[in-house]
């Protein structure tokens, strides 16, 4: 850690570990609802409201972790201070606020009603607030200095794209198909478009400090990786145009662009690897080593195999709409940006405790426990996705009576979902209490 | 490969997809109105789509595939359930749906459950690439032709308490075999006034059934042997 405002990320990152702990915990409420048929909480805690903000809350997480790594890597690449650490703990406070009314307004029953985008209007408002004052801090920083490195200015698009997109969810359209059209502006274009830009350009960054590679090598593929994905991304969105009323020529656009969009992934994959290969340093942060291979991997097994597998058109017809689709959500959201969030925390924790050496292994606790239970939960929900697109799709059972066969592997999701929350819980703790006991340096 | 070289890809990658989807989208919402009948959808339309919205039905049900998957998908919803069944369902879904997993009572007004089944009767009518797909099984197995009142049978939902085949609810009787043990008469009886066998019964009477759909379901089920 070079500059002083770099801790700045430190209470971003405080509150996104805080969150994901939430998180979790309403997906083990929501989960326990797809086990028993009798939910004590119908008329307290629906399944729609617990789902709701298990979902927010990972987005809301995930955007803490990304801005947190932002305010950690900028400074380093522009080399100077954060321009106004008052704006970002402003924007802090103000996100954060945001976040507990939405959450407490989903309780009360306050809603808009859009899967992901259940914020009441004057809450969205607020959201573009907080990106605008942060885009202005982040881009007033790299003015500072004006070093376009690659990494930074692909960040600064990536995050740019990621507040636009937003903006096609906020109104209203009278139009169901064309609401959905433009959500999916928001949805896809966030996860196969700027949040991949976002997670690029971290994890370029984190490789090339952690292993001591040729930035030259580092940026090129950056480029190369960045570009791809958008190549594949953008137009890929037509796999989410098959079936809503949109022409059906989409199916042939959506069919081609998405069955390439696992190369891009499976390059990040290849890239980490090697870079990994001919590190030029001695890597004593073997946590944020473990993250940051441990996520390409699952990146690609959980955005790119899982997507694969049900993005042609001629497959999609029978899963769209089924578990096969929670499945690839969970591991993909899990490998993708849960675990590249981890890797920027883990890889900048100890820089600013000042830590040389911390102990590691509750850390490798957390990572080998949330891995395999992660995945043990994504083949759970991927067989009772089977059985539904079987029973339901193409033997015509109908939709509650199939329920009714998915549930024993519905059980085996949720008591893994628990063993995930064990990994969880060694992860919080092991972030609130690393580096003590310990000589800070 | 050079470092200008990737920016090349990085750039004209980007611009290619998204010029794309710009074009296709152009397009696209050209011939929305058409497939989605646009005409059809008036103002009361708009209002049964906030009332869905408000309700946040969408985080259990999916909708064109979209959604929450604890619930029933609607897409089509209107395709094989009448209005009056989904107004009956809405005002009080436990005593309508009893069996297994549970949708909450949502208090809705009269006139929200009205906009509502107008919303999702337009939505009904959109072109969705025919989506959902048409069972596979059901199909291939074209040969056995179903009975008028087999249609009446699932449209009424009755299968929510009453088990066929050992398909079904657990709370009324089981109907395999009914057509041994009950006579049309009191078959056609029980479906007009649930009461006048048993008169703590909590069946809803279906006396309002059409004359001929009543038939059907009085000629099916007393088949049932």
């Amino acid at each position: 850690m070079k500059y002083e405002s770099q801790k700045i990320a430190y209470k971003y990152f405080v509150l996104a570990t805080l969150l994901f702990g939430l998180q979790v915990v309403f997906g083990l409420i929501t989960g326990a609802k797809y086990v028993w048929d009798f939910d004590p909480l119908i008329n307290i805690l629906p399944f729609n409201t617990s789902r709701a903000i298990h979902i927010n809350l990972l987005v809301v997480w995930l955007l803490f972790g990304f801005m947190g790594g932002t305010y950690y890597l900028v400074p380093e690449e522009a080399d100077t201070e954060i321009y106004s650490p008052w704006l970002a703990n402003l924007q802090l406070y103000l996100f954060a606020a945001i976040g507990v009314t939405a959450i407490a307004g989903y309780i009360a029953g306050w809603s808009w009603g859009m899967p992901f985008l259940e914020q009441p209007t004057i809450l969205k408002i607020g959201i573009v607030v907080v990106a605008l004052i942060f885009l202005f801090n982040i881009f007033m920083t790299m003015m500072k200095t004006k070093k376009w490195t690659v990494i930074q200015g692909v960040l600064l698009g990536g995050l740019v794209m990621l507040a636009v997109m937003f903006l096609f969810g906020i109104f209203f359209m009278k139009n169901l198909t064309t609401q959905y059209y433009f959500w999916w502006w928001v949805i896809h274009l966030w996860v196969e478009g700027a949040w991949e830009i976002v997670t690029g350009a971290i994890m370029a960054f984190v490789l090339l400090k952690l292993t001591g590679v040729d930035r030259a090598l580092v940026e090129k593929w950056l480029y190369i990786e960045v570009g791809l994905v958008l190549f594949t991304g953008i137009a890929g969105i037509g796999h989410h145009y098959y079936w809503i009323g949109t022409p059906n020529y989409w199916l042939w656009v959506g069919g081609i662009f998405s069955a390439l969009e696992p190369v891009p992934i499976l390059f990040m994959v290849i890239d980490t690897l090697r870079d990994v290969k001919e590190r030029k340093v001695e890597i004593t942060n073997r946590l944020a080593l473990y993250w940051a291979v441990g996520c390409a991997v699952m990146h690609f097994l959980g955005a790119g195999v899982w997507g694969f597998a049900h993005t042609l058109p001629q497959i999609n017809q029978w899963t769209h709409g089924t578990q096969v689709t929670a499945a690839h959500g969970h591991f993909a959201f899990f490998g993708a940006y849960a675990m590249l969030n981890l890797t920027m925390i883990y890889f900048a924790l100890p820089q600013i405790k000042g830590l040389k050496v911390f102990n590691q292994r509750l850390g490798m606790k957390a990572f080998w426990t949330m891995n395999f239970f992660m995945i043990m939960m994504v083949l759970a929900l991927s067989v009772a996705g089977v059985i539904q697109t079987y029973f339901q799709r193409v033997l015509g059972m109908d939709y509650l009576t199939t329920q009714g066969f998915m549930k024993l592997w519905f059980a085996v999701f949720w008591v893994s979902a628990w063993g995930f929350a064990i990994g969880a819980l060694m992860y919080i703790v092991n972030f609130f209490t690393i580096g003590k006991k310990q000589v800070a340096v | 490969m050079t470092k200008a070289q990737a920016k090349a890809i990085f750039v004209w990658g980007t611009v290619l997809s998204a010029v794309i989807l710009l074009a296709l989208t152009y397009n696209s919402l050209s011939q929305i109105p058409q497939r989605t009948h646009a005409d059809r959808l008036d103002a009361q339309v708009a209002t049964g789509k906030w009332v869905w919205q408000k309700h946040n039905c969408n985080d259990c049900h999916t909708i064109l595939g979209i959604g929450g998957y604890y619930a029933p998908d609607l897409t089509k919803v209107m395709s094989y359930r009448d209005a009056d069944w989904m107004r009956r369902f809405l005002n009080d879904p436990g005593a309508v749906w009893p069996a297994s997993r549970k949708m909450p009572n949502l208090h809705l007004k009269d006139q929200e459950i009205t906009d509502l089944i107008a919303f999702l009767s337009w939505v009904n009518g959109i072109d969705t690439n025919n989506w959902p797909p048409k069972p596979m099984a059901a199909t291939a197995s074209a040969g056995t032709v179903e009975k008028p009142g087999e249609a009446v049978y699932r449209a009424q939902g009755c299968s929510a308490c009453h088990s066929i085949g050992g398909v079904g609810g657990h709370v009324g009787p089981d109907l395999t075999k009914v057509g041994s043990r009950r006579d049309r008469e009191w078959i056609e009886e029980q479906l007009k006034d649930p009461k006048s066998h048993n008169p703590n019964s909590i069946m809803p009477s279906f006396a309002k059934l059409p004359e001929k759909d009543r038939e059907d379901l009085v000629d099916y089920l007393s088949g049932l042997r």
